[in-house]
C-alpha cells in the first residue's frame, strides 16, 4: 500500500538533548525520517530541544521548533500545528515516553492526532516488565527468573529468595537508569533505594542475573502487510552483565550455528508479532547460555534504537528511513533498496565483512568515578570498524578510539579480567602475552572462546613481528596489515618508525583497498559508494570522479568536548560543498552521526581518523582539497602532516592554524590587537611554580601544558592547594610542563564565532556565558544576544575579532573565548575551526554560519556571498544555551562546575525575553523547577552578597530555607529566617540527610578550595542521585531565581525557527 | 601453510592458501549464507561444486554431525576468507580434510564473487601453486566437465528405502528423490505415516503399486534439462496424485507440463532472498540454492506462478489446478536459512487430503 491517504502533516518528536543512553543516533535516526517524509512532499514538523542536531536545522523539516521535550510545551505545538500523526518511534525513550503520556492525558485524541509506529499499549507491553513477563510466558519464550516489586521492603524480601547476583531494572528508563547489578544484600540494598526513585511508576524488577551468558541483539523490522526481516544480528562480546551500549560488539554474530540462529530468528517473529508492532523497526536482546545453548529473551525495545543505527551503518540498511516510510503505509516490497537501485527492501542484508563497535568511555573526566561496567549505559560514544575478518575489524576499531594506548600491554589483575571494565579487551591481551591459555581467561572472563582465539592470534602475530626486527619481510607485513595491524603497532613490534613502515609499505606497495558496503556480499551491483579499506585484496572496486573533489574529515567518536556539534558542522558542510559543485567524501569512525549516513556525502569512507587511515583514503580518492575545519580538534591535528604529504588543505593554511595554536606567538599577536592576556608560566617543578604564582597571584589555575581537553585542570586558590596539586601530579618536566594561568575571577566570558572570506567576513554571534569565567565553556550556560555586557564593548569585542581574525590570515571559521570586566577584554583561546557554538548560534541567529563558513573556505568572495544581509543582532527571540549533564550515571562524580569540561549535552530555551527562555532552557535540560518547598543553602563568602537579592525573592516567592552554620548566621544578620542544619562532620541527622529524606526541593551549594569541595561533596552527590536541583556557581544561581520569579507569569509560547513575528 | 590457487576455465587465477584435501574440479557458485556451512557442504545439490562462501569467516562454531543434510559431501572445494584454526578437536577443517575436500582459504572472496557475478559462473579448480598449477586445474575441469550429464541419478538413493513416519494417521509419501535433504524427509517424518525414497530413475509401476497418497520431488544437482528419465516419470506420474516439487522438482514439473528452464548467470545461493507467496499473500525469506530457472513464458496457461523472487521477479513457485501439483523454487525445508516457509509442507499434506476427497 503506498502513501495512506488522510496524511499531510506529520509531526516528529525528537530525543532532546545528548545524554548517556541517548545520543546521536537519534538525530540521524530523525533527519534520515525528516528527509523520507519530505520527499514524498509530506510536511513535517519537527519538534526538538537539541540545538546541535542536523534535526532542528532549518532546512530539515518544514517546521522546527526548538522547545522543550515535555508534554505542556509539546501540546502547545501540536495545537498550533494540528498534525494528522505523530511518529513516536525515532527519539528514543523520550518520545516513547512523551507520546504515551500525549496518548494518557487525552491529547491526541482531543486533537484527532494519530500515533504512527507504535501504540501506547504496545509501548507499554514491552515497557511494563510485569506485562512484558506475562507475554512472552504465553509465546512460550523463556526469560530469566524474576520479580517486579513496588516498594522497598517488598524488594528485600524477595531478593532473599533468589539468591545473588541479581540485577535491578527500574521500569520505564532510558539506558537501564538506575539499574545495576548487586552481588550483595548490602549494596542491593542502596541500589534499590535509588532504583525505585529512579522508576516513573516506581517500579523495579529484580532479575536472577544472568552473568556469564553470551548476548545477542536481532534488528527486526516489520511492515503492515506482515513482511518481516532481520536487518542484522549482533552479538557481544562481553557477556551478559554488561549494558549492550558498554559493550563490545560485532555484526554479524559470528559464533551460533544457523540452527541456533535460526531458532532465535523464529522467536523474535513470534515476539513482533504478539508485541503488536504494526510497522518500524525493533532490536531483541537474548541472552543464550554457553554450554547448553538454552536462550531467554531479555528486552524488547519496539522502536529505532542506538543498535539500529549502528546496524544500518553495518549493513547499509537504512533502518530509520525504511521505519518513516512504513509508519506512513508503504510496504517494504514496495521501497527500493536504494544501494543496489533495483532489489527491493523486503531482503536480508548478507555482509562479507566483520563489523566491530568499541564504546568509548570518558571516565578519567570524572574523579573519584571508578571504571566498573554494569547494566547501566556508561559510555559516552562509540566507534565503529568494518574489516574483512574480526582482528581486522576490532584491531582498526582500537585505531579509531583515538585513544593511544589501546595495544601496550599493561599491568592488571585477574580482577580487571572477571569485572567487566573499559579496559578489559587490553588486560586480556595482555594477559595473553604473558601465557594465559584460552581456557583460563574463558573461565575468567566468560568471553567466548572464538573470540579470545582471536585476540590470541593478534597477539601470536605481535610475536613474529618481534621475532623479525630488524628485518623487513614482505609477507609478514602484509599479514600484519590483514590482521589490522597499524603502522605505529608494526613499528613499535619491528623496532622501527612509524614513517618508515609506511615508506616500505609504499615501496613495496603494501597498500589498502577500498571494498564496499552493498546490502548483498556482493550479489548485486551497488551504486553507493561506501567504502571500508582492507588488505586483503588486491583491487578496488573504484568510481571515476565526476566533478571535482573535495574530502571532509569528521570528527571521530563523541566524547567529552567533541560530540554531536561537529556532526552538526560536517553534514551541513557536505550540502554546502555539494551545492558549489564538488563531489564530496567523508570519513569518519562514529556510527551515531548524521554524517556517516551513506546518502548524506557523494563517498562515504568508514575508516579510523587517524593520519596513517586518512592519508590512504586520500591516496585512493585523489581530492582536489581536504578540509579540517569541520571536525574538531581531531582533524586539525592531522593537517600538518596530510598537507607535508602533497594533499592541499582547504581554507585557512598551516600557518594560520600554527599562530592560533601556538601559545607564544599567538600571545603576541593579540597584544597588538589590544587583547589582554592573562598572566601566565611554565612550571616544570613546584620551586618555579611559585615563583609564577607570585607574578601570577591566587587564585590561578594549574593545567599540564600537553593534555587536551582540560583534563587535570584545577582551580588553586593558595600555595598549599599549589602545593597538593603539585604533589598529586608527579610527572611535570622542562619537555612538559605545568601551565599557570591567571584566573579571572567573576569576569564574564563570551565566545564569539566569526568566518571570514577573501574579501569578507562576519561575526556569527556572541554568546555570554551566564556563568563566571573559570567555568569551562563548554559546561558554562550561555545566551544571545547577550544580557550583560555593554554594547559599545560588544561592539569594541566584533572589531577587535575581525582584525584579528584579518591579521591571522583565517580563511573559514575562528572561535574565539573571551573574558571581559569593565573595558578590559582578555584573550582566552582561539580555535581556528568551526565551534562547539557554530549549531546554537546558527540556530539561533538564522544565520547560515556553516555554508558561509565554507564559501569562506574556498575563497568565494563578497559579491558572490552577500554577508551584508546577515546581522547577528537582528534576532527575533532570545536563546539561552543549557547544559546537560552526566553525574548521575556516574556513581561517584562530584557535580561541581570547573576549568575542565564535564557535561555531555545542550539544549536551547527560545523566547520573547531572557526569564522565559531561561525557563526553557532549564526544563529541557532536566532542571525540576520546583513550586514551593525547602531550599538549603551552603554558601561561600565571597558570593553572598551577591546572592542576597535572589535570596530574598526566593522567600518572596514562599519557599522556606535551610542552611548550615556560616551561611545560616549569615541570613539571619540580614534578617532572613532559616532552619540550621548540621553540616556532615557535624553529626546526624546532618543536611545530606535531610535531602536524602526528600524534604528538599533545591540546593543551593557555592564553594572553593579542595579542602571544602571535599567536605560539600555529600550535598552535590546525593542530589545527583535523588533528582534534586543543585546549583553551584552563583550566576547560575541568580539565573535560575530570575527563571522561577517569571515562571508561571506568561502562557507558553512556542515558534518554529522561520515564524515570522 | 602451502600456497594453493583456485583457477578458473576462462583463465583467472585466485591464489589463496592451501588447507588441505586434494585437488579437485567444479563449477565455481557463491553462497550468501552467513551460517551453515555443514547443510551446505551436505546438500545434494552441491554435487560438483565448488563452493565460496562470502561471509569471510567459516568453521567459528565447529561441528555437529547431526545436521547434515545427507551422508557425505558433495562439494568439490570450499573457498573461504579465514577458517577457524583446528584448535577444537572437532572442526570444521577436520571435516573437510577427511573428506579429501580441497580448502582454500585467504581467498579475497569478494573479489572472486564480483567476478562470479558479472560474468557469470564457470568452472575452476582448486590446485597447489607451483609451476604447473594451470595445467593440473584445466586437466581437472576437462575431466570433471567429462560426467555423465544427468547430475541427479549420481546422487540419488540407487534401492527404495523405508520409513515410518511419526504421524499415524498421516498420508503416505513416495519421497522420488534427485539428491534430497535430509531436512525435506525430517519434514515429512513430523507429518506422514509412511514414507519411501524412490531413486529418481524408478519404474512408474513400483511407485504406482505402492500407492502413495502424495508425492514430492526433491532437490536436486545440475541441468534440468538432462534428467530426461526422471521428467518422463513424472509426466506420467502428473494427474494422478497430488506432486510437491522443490527445486530440482520445481524444475522437472515445469518440464513435465512442457515448459522450459533456462540458465541464471550465478544463480540463487543464499538465505535471505524475499518471496512473494500469493497463496498466502506473503511475503517471506527463504533459503535458496538453484542456478536455473522456469521460463516463466514457456508455462501453459493452465500452470499458475504463484511465488516470486522479488529480487529479480523470477518464477518462485507455481500452482497446477488441471494437475495437482504445488512447484517452489526455494527450500521450505530450510537448513540452512529462514524457516517461514516451512508452511509449506502443511499446505502440501492438505492438497493430498482434499485430493483423496
Amino acid at each position: 500500500m503506498p502513501l495512506k491517504k488522510n496524511l499531510r502533516k506529520i509531526a516528529i518528536i525528537g530525543s532532546g538533548p545528548i545524554v548517556i543512553g541517548q545520543a546521536c543516533e537519534f538525530d540521524y535516526a530523525g533527519v534520515q525520517a525528516c528527509r523520507a517524509l519530505m520527499s514524498l512532499g509530506l510536511e513535517v514538523v519537527l519538534i526538538n530541544s537539541n540545538p546541535a542536531t542536523l534535526m532542528t536545522d532549518p532546512d530539515t523539516a518544514t517546521k522546527v521548533y526548538i522547545e522543550p521535550l515535555e508534554f505542556d510545551h509539546v501540546k502547545k505545538v501540536l495545537e498550533k500545528e494540528k498534525p494528522c500523526a505523530i511518529i513516536s518511534t525515532l527519539g528514543g525513550q523520550t518520545a516513547l515516553n512523551l507520546s504515551i503520556e500525549l496518548s494518557d492525558r487525552g491529547v491526541l485524541k482531543d486533537l484527532n492526532i494519530q500515533l504512527l509506529g507504535a501504540t501506547a499499549d504496545m509501548i507499554r507491553q514491552v515497557e511494563d516488565r510485569n506485562l512484558f513477563s506475562q507475554m512472552l510466558t504465553r509465546l512460550g519464550c523463556k526469560y530469566a527468573e524474576n520479580v517486579l516489586v513496588k516498594n522497598f521492603k517488598a524488594g528485600m524480601r524477595e531478593v532473599q529468595k533468589m539468591g545473588f547476583p541479581v540485577i535491578l531494572r527500574p521500569n520505564y528508563t532510558l539506558g537501564g537508569a538506575g539499574g545495576g547489578v548487586a552481588y550483595s544484600l548490602e549494596e542491593f540494598r542502596g541500589r534499590l533505594s535509588i532504583a525505585l526513585s529512579e522508576s516513573p511508576s516506581s517500579e523495579v524488577l529484580v532479575e536472577k542475573s544472568l552473568l556469564g551468558w553470551k548476548e545477542f541483539e536481532l534488528e527486526v523490522m516489520r511492515d503492515a502487510r506482515g513482511t518481516f526481516v532481520i536487518i542484522c544480528s549482533i552479538e557481544n562480546i562481553d557477556p551478559c552483565g554488561v549494558h549492550t551500549g558498554d559493550s563490545i560488539t560485532v555484526a554479524p554474530q559470528l559464533t551460533l550455528s544457523d540452527r541456533a540462529y535460526q531458532e532465535m530468528r523464529d522467536e523474535a517473529r513470534k515476539i513482533i508479532e504478539e508485541v503488536g508492532l504494526e510497522t518500524g523497526g525493533a532490536n531483541i536482546q537474548f541472552a543464550v547460555h554457553p554450554e547448553t545453548g538454552e536462550r531467554l529473551v531479555i528486552e524488547v525495545n519496539p522502536r529505532v534504537s542506538r543498535s539500529s543505527a549502528l546496524a544500518s551503518k553495518a549493513t547499509g540498511f537504512p533502518i530509520a528511513k525504511i521505519s518513516a516510510l512504513l509508519a506512513v503505509g508503504f510496504h517494504l516490497d514496495e521501497i527500493t533498496n536504494s544501494i543496489t537501485q533495483k532489489t527491493p527492501s523486503c531482503y536480508e542484508p548478507a555482509l562479507d565483512y566483520v563489523v566491530t563497535k568499541i564504546p568509548r568511555f570518558d571516565f578519567e573526566k570524572y574523579d573519584g568515578v571508578e571504571d566498573l561496567l554494569s547494566t547501566q549505559m556508561q559510555s559516552v560514544g562509540e566507534v565503529m570498524a568494518i574489516g574483512r575478518t574480526f582482528k581486522e575489524s576490532f584491531q582498526k576499531a582500537c585505531h579509531s578510539l583515538e585513544k593511544r594506548e589501546e595495544d601496550v600491554s599493561v599491568i592488571f589483575s585477574e580482577d580487571g579480567l572477571t569485572y567487566p571494565n573499559s579496559r578489559r579487551m587490553q588486560f586480556v591481551l595482555s594477559a595473553l602475552r604473558l601465557g594465559y591459555s584460552v581456557e583460563d581467561l574463558h573461565t575468567l572472563t566468560r568471553i567466548d572462546p572464538w573470540f579470545l582465539e582471536q585476540f590470541g592470534q593478534i597477539v601470536e602475530m605481535e610475536k613474529y613481528l618481534q621475532g623479525a626486527s630488524n628485518k623487513w619481510d614482505e609477507g609478514l607485513i602484509r599479514r600484519a596489515k590483514c590482521y589490522g595491524f597499524s603502522d605505529r603497532q608494526i613499528a613499535r613490534h619491528i623496532q622501527a618508525k612509524e614513517q618508515d613502515v609506511y615508506k616500505y609499505r609504499k615501496k613495496k606497495n603494501i597498500r589498502p583497498v577500498y571494498y564496499k558496503v552493498d546490502t548483498c556480499a556482493g550479489e548485486f551491483q551497488s551504486h553507493t559508494p561506501y567504502y571500508y579499506s582492507t588488505y586483503w585484496s588486491a583491487g578496488n572496486e573504484e568510481q571515476k570522479p565526476l566533478k571535482p573533489r573535495l574530502m571532509i574529515i569528521g570528527s571521530g567518536p563523541n566524547r567529552i568536548g567533541q560530540g554531536i556539534e561537529f556532526d552538526y558542522n560536517c553534514a551541513r558542510g557536505v550540502q554546502q560543498f555539494k551545492k558549489m559543485g564538488y563531489e564530496v567524501g567523508l570519513i569518519n569512525s562514529n556510527p551515531e552521526t548524521v554524517s556517516t549516513d551513506y546518502d548524506i556525502s557523494d563517498q562515504l569512507f568508514f575508516e579510523p581518523v587517524s593520519l596513517e587511515y586518512v592519508r590512504e583514503v586520500l591516496h585512493f580518492f585523489k581530492p582536489t582539497t581536504f578540509v579540517i575545519q569541520l571536525g574538531g580538534q581531531t582533524p586539525i591535528s592531522l593537517a600538518e602532516d596530510l598537507t607535508n604529504e602533497g594533499f592541499v588543505l582547504a581554507g585557512s593554511s598551516l600557518k594560520t592554524i600554527d599562530l592560533a595554536e601556538d601559545r607564544g606567538q599567538f600571545v603576541k599577536v593579540c597584544s597588538r590587537f589590544g587583547f589582554k592576556i592573562p598572566v601566565n608560566g611554565l612550571a616544570s617543578n613546584f620551586k618555579t611554580a611559585l615563583k609564577i604564582a607570585e607574578q601570577v597571584g591566587y587564585p590561578l589555575i594549574c593545567r599540564p601544558s600537553y593534555v587536551l581537553g582540560g583534563r587535570r585542570m584545577a582551580l588553586i586558590e593558595n600555595e598549599e592547594e599549589l602545593r597538593a596539586y603539585f604533589q598529586r601530579y608527579r610527572d611535570f618536566s622542562e619537555s612538559r610542563p605545568c601551565l599557570i594561568d591567571q584566573y579571572l575571577d567573576s569576569f564574564l566570558e563570551v565566545d564569539v564565532d566569526l568566518v571570514r572570506g577573501p574579501d569578507w567576513s562576519l561575526i556569527g554571534g556572541v554568546i555570554e556565558h551566564i556563568e563566571a569565567a573559570g567555568i569551562h565553556s563548554g559546561d558554562s550556560m550561555g545566551v544571545l544576544p547577550p544580557q550583560r555586557l555593554k554594547p559599545a564593548v560588544c561592539d569594541r569585542i566584533e572589531k577587535l575579532s575581525l582584525a584579528l581574525a584579518e591579521e591571522l590570515q583565517v580563511l573559514g571559521f575562528l572561535n574565539l573565548q573571551l573574558a571581559v570586566r569593565e573595558d578590559e577584554i582578555y584573550m582566552l583561546e582561539a580555535n581556528p575551526r568551526s565551534s562547539r557554538s557554530v549549531p546554537f548560534i546558527s540556530k539561533a541567529t538564522g544565520i547560515p554560519l556553516v555554508d558561509l563558513g565554507v564559501s569562506a573556505m574556498m575563497k568565494k568572495p563578497a559579491e558572490e556571498v552577500s554577508p551584508e544581509q546577515y546581522n547577528w543582532k537582528t534576532l527575533p527571540l532570545v536563546c539561552v544555551k543549557g547544559v546537560v549533564f552526566p553525574f548521575k550515571k556516574f556513581k561517584k562524580a562530584d557535580s561541581i562546575l570547573g576549568p575542565e569540561m564535564k557535561s555531555i549535552g545542550e539544549v536551547m530555551g527560545r523566547a520573547e525575553d531572557y526569564p522565559s527562555a531561561l525557563t526553557k532552557a532549564l526544563i529541557s535540560s532536566d532542571f525540576k523547577l520546583p513550586a514551593k518547598g525547602e531550599v538549603f543553602l551552603s554558601l561561600r563568602d565571597k558570593d553572598k552578597p551577591l546572592l542576597l537579592s535572589a535570596v530574598q525573592d526566593l522567600i518572596g516567592l514562599g519557599y522556606t530555607l535551610s542552611a548550615t552554620g556560616g551561611t545560616a548566621r549569615w541570613l539571619k544578620s540580614e534578617g532572613i529566617k532559616c532552619d540550621s542544619v548540621r553540616k556532615v562532620h557535624e553529626g546526624r541527622p546532618h543536611c545530606v540527610d535531610r535531602i536524602t529524606s526528600g524534604k528538599i526541593v533545591l540546593v543551593l551549594n557555592t564553594t572553593s578550595g579542595r579542602r571544602s569541595i571535599n567536605a560539600s561533596f555529600g550535598i552535590r552527590r546525593s542530589c545527583m542521585d535523588y533528582s534534586i536541583p543543585c546549583l553551584t556557581e552563583s550566576h547560575a544561581i541568580q539565573a535560575f531565581v530570575l527563571a522561577l520569579k517569571e515562571r508561571g507569569k506568561k502562557d507558553i509560547s512556542v515558534c518554529h525557527l522561520r515564524e515570522k513575528r | 601453510m602451502a600456497p594453493g590457487i583456485l583457477i578458473l576455465e576462462t583463465g583467472e587465477m585466485f591464489p589463496g592458501e592451501w588447507g588441505g584435501g586434494e585437488p579437485r574440479a567444479g563449477e565455481v557458485v557463491f553462497n550468501t549464507s552467513h551460517s551453515g556451512y555443514e547443510e551446505i557442504a551436505t546438500d545434494p545439490s552441491y554435487f560438483s561444486q565448488i563452493l565460496v562462501m562470502t561471509a569471510p569467516q567459516q568453521g567459528n562454531y565447529g561441528v555437529s554431525d547431526e545436521v547434515w543434510e545427507s551422508d557425505r559431501m558433495w562439494i568439490k572445494g570450499f573457498v573461504c576468507l579465514e577458517m577457524q584454526s583446528p584448535r577444537l578437536e572437532k572442526s570444521w577443517r577436520e571435516r573437510l580434510e577427511r573428506n579429501q575436500v580441497p580448502l582454500l582459504t585467504r581467498v579475497d572472496t569478494r573479489r572472486l564473487v564480483l567476478r562470479l557475478r558479472d560474468k557469470g559462473v564457470v568452472w575452476g579448480a582448486i590446485v597447489p601453486r607451483s609451476g604447473n598449477s594451470k595445467s593440473l586445474a584445466l586437466d581437472l575441469i576437462r575431466k570433471g566437465k567429462k560426467k555423465p550429464k544427468d547430475w541427479t541419478a549420481a546422487v540419488s538413493v540407487k534401492v527404495m528405502q523405508d520409513f515410518k513416519g511419526e504421524k499415524e494417521t498421516g498420508p503416505k509419501v513416495a519421497l522420488i528423490d534427485f539428491g534430497y535433504k535430509k531436512n525435506i524427509l525430517r519434514e515429512l517424518l513430523k507429518r506422514c505415516s509412511y514414507i519411501r525414497i524412490f531413486p529418481s530413475q524408478s519404474d512408474i509401476q513400483d511407485i504406482k503399486r505402492w500407492e502413495p497418497d502424495g508425492i514430492l520431488l526433491s532437490n536436486g544437482p545440475g541441468d534440468p534439462a538432462d534428467v530426461k528419465k526422471g521428467s518422463e516419470l513424472v509426466k506420467k506420474l502428473m494427474g494422478w496424485k497430488f506432486i510437491f516439487g522443490i527445486c530440482m522438482g520445481h524444475q522437472i514439473l515445469a518440464q513435465a507440463v512442457g515448459a522450459k528452464n533456462y540458465k541464471l548467470k550465478f544463480g540463487h545461493r543464499g538465505g535471505n532472498h524475499p518471496i512473494e507467496d500469493q497463496l498466502s499473500s506473503k511475503i517471506y525469506m527463504a533459503s535458496q540454492n538453484h542456478g536455473y530457472a522456469v521460463q516463466e513464458n514457456t508455462l501453459p496457461k493452465e500452470v499458475a506462478v504463484t511465488h516470486r523472487n522479488l529480487n529479480d521477479q523470477t518464477v518462485a513457485g507455481m500452482f497446477s489446478k488441471k494437475n495437482h501439483f504445488l512447484g517452489v523454487q526455494f527450500h521450505p525445508e530450510s537448513h540452512p536459512g529462514p524457516r517461514e516457509s516451512g508452511a509449506l509442507f502443511d499446505l502440501f499434506m492438505k492438497k493430498i487430503k482434499e485430493n483423496a476427497s
